[in-house]
């Protein structure tokens, strides 16, 4: 599988806030939104808040801070552009801001002393086309 | 054990006891069927309307599940030469059987139909692989794997083991605790001509199996194979005219998620599943509570799976699942066993139904292990729980299923003997 074949199959598909968001990292900022209406704030994106369902919000700026709540080792790829990386770490990781997602961590040496909990930072990587919002330990 | 709060629920309680499953069936579990999923499903579905004594004219509505991988409704009734007053194929896997079973009860009672046939076909090794190679494997990204997909997240045991890795960390849980249930299904499936895998593993042969995903060994992983499997559901009153003993559907909960189902780790505590949240409905339905079940069939899609749902639906302490699941309680001849069949760990995988049948076998005082048959037809249990031997569970006469899709989805169904 080519550079340009996993960037194909790994490419988020078109979607006007994704792409907003796709786009803020390529900036070099991991983005979340935060409704105007009722305070709460939330990834990955959606057009309305889960909350309040109004669509009245706005992007802010991650800091970059962030806690780990679960994480898992990948020793066998499920798909063959990651082939090449296990073992590699998959984990749920909340921002500061509060908002969950789902990323790698990197960095970490044996990902098997990763502690639940500890707290990490935000590494923005260029990979598979993209710049994939990625955290380490601290 | 006291019921969990009552609650008001979407089923009416005086549902209880009024519809049956009346017929099990299925195919042999292999890996390799050589079959299309329609010769799978119309064996399994034959099977049960045999099973329950009934002619494929008794039947009039049929209900199937899956996730774009076997046949539908229509084709399998038209093999069967069944006329249909209602059919529905629905998207889905684990947790559906129940769901199903529920939804029969309703159609059944809004006057649309009388008897429902439920099935799932799959070539889950030989075509469409469960575990999430070969065709599962690379699936066109749609919006909802918007965030999942460039971090190569990927696969049920990968998507479902976060949840695990919290449990450990928030209450002690430990791997060899959950690799109990592999053992202990394995001697169950040992007694059972039918299962896939009938070899009997030790806890330490689970741990010592290579690591798929941390913390998942490969014996920790269900097996995949190629089945067909179904049950029939009629009312009470119907099920007094079928050939088998009366097995009633006390209660139902069925796709009963948690918070944001879409992206469940976005709201804690992750380490609780969709059981906290289905009991609610399960117990006050079925008008019992954890202490009343004989045995249970919670769903083990990995070992992990069935220890958070038996904590989950209040067989055990909050945090207690991992004592619950390795301290004998769910081996034959244990207070309470779990999926007496083997389950998916070894029986074979159907996505739910085989542990519905299982239950099913169980109440009736049929399971269909190596003891002898009567001249009655009926079988002679030896209560001898050695390989090879008898897993039929004394004095069976409550059973409840724990249908799991995700950690943030799941059904459940409470059955009683009369």
């Amino acid at each position: 599988m080519t550079d340009d074949e996993k960037a194909a199959a790994l490419r988020p598909p078109a979607d006007p806030l994704g792409d907003q968001f796709w786009q803020s990292l390529k900036e070099g900022r991991l983005t979340f939104q935060r409704c105007k209406h009722c305070g709460n704030a939330w990834l990955p994106v959606r057009s309305e808040c889960p909350r309040c369902l109004e669509a009245d919000w706005a992007w802010e700026n991650a800091s970059g801070a962030a806690r780990l709540i679960s994480w898992v080792v990948y020793h066998r790829a499920f798909h063959e552009a990651f082939a090449d990386r296990v073992p590699y770490t998959v984990a749920v990781v909340e921002l500061t801001e509060g908002p969950r997602m789902t990323s790698n961590i990197i960095g970490a040496g044996d990902p098997e002393a990763l502690k639940i909990d500890q707290a990490l930072r935000l590494v923005i990587e260029p990979d598979f086309g993209l710049f994939v919002p990625r955290f380490t330990p601290v | 054990m006291p019921l969990p709060k009552d609650v008001e629920t979407t089923t009416p309680k005086y549902l209880r006891d009024k519809y049956a499953i009346v017929g099990v069936g299925e195919t042999s579990y292999t890996r390799g069927s050589g079959r299309s999923t329609r010769a799978l499903a119309t064996w399994a579905v034959k099977n049960a309307i045999l099973d329950a004594g009934l002619t494929p004219a008794d039947i009039d509505a049929v209900l199937s599940y899956q996730s774009g991988d076997s046949t539908f409704a229509p084709f399998v009734a038209g093999d069967l030469g069944i006329r249909l007053n209602f059919f529905m194929d629905v998207f889905g896997g684990g947790s559906s059987t129940e769901a199903l079973t529920g939804m029969a009860i309703g159609l059944i009672e809004a006057g649309m139909c009388k008897t429902v046939a439920i099935f799932r076909a799959m070539n889950g090794f030989s075509q469409v692989r469960i575990g999430g190679t070969g065709a599962r494997s690379a699936p066109p990204i749609t919006g909802d794997m918007l965030h999942s997909r460039a971090y190569g997240w990927q696969s049920a045991g990968q998507m479902f083991a976060p949840t695990f890795m919290r449990h450990m960390f928030d209450y002690g849980t430990r791997p060899e605790q959950v690799a109990a249930v592999k053992a202990i299904h394995s001697e169950h499936a040992s007694n059972n001509p039918k299962a896939y895998y009938k070899k009997r593993y030790t806890v330490e042969d689970v741990l010592r199996s290579r690591i798929i995903t941390k913390p998942l060994h490969l014996l920790d992983c269900c097996v995949e194979t190629d089945n067909g499997t179904a049950i029939i559901v009629t009312s009470a009153e119907r099920a007094r005219d079928c050939r088998q003993p009366l097995v009633l559907i006390r209660g139902v909960v069925g796709r009963c998620t948690k918070p944001r189902a879409d992206m469940h780790y976005e709201a804690g505590p992750i380490s609780t599943v969709a059981g906290a949240y289905a009991r609610e409905i399960l117990w006050p339905n079925a008008g019992v509570g954890p202490a009343d079940v004989d045995l249970t069939g919670a769903y083990d899609a990995f070992t992990f799976t069935a220890m958070l749902q038996l904590e989950d639906y209040g067989f055990c302490k909050k945090g207690e699942g991992g004592e619950y699941v390795s301290d004998g309680t769910i081996r034959l001849g244990g207070r309470r066993p779990n999926n007496t069949s083997g389950g998916h760990l070894c029986e074979g995988y159907t996505h739910g139904m085989n542990m519905v049948i299982e239950n099913v076998r169980q109440l009736r005082a049929e399971a269909d292990d190596s003891c002898p048959v009567g001249e009655d037809g009926r079988r002679r249990h030896t209560f001898d729980y050695r390989e090879g031997g008898c897993r039929q569970v004394r004095s069976a006469e409550v059973s409840a299923n724990l249908g799991w899709a995700t950690p943030a989805t799941g059904s459940a169904m409470v059955l009683r003997r009369l």
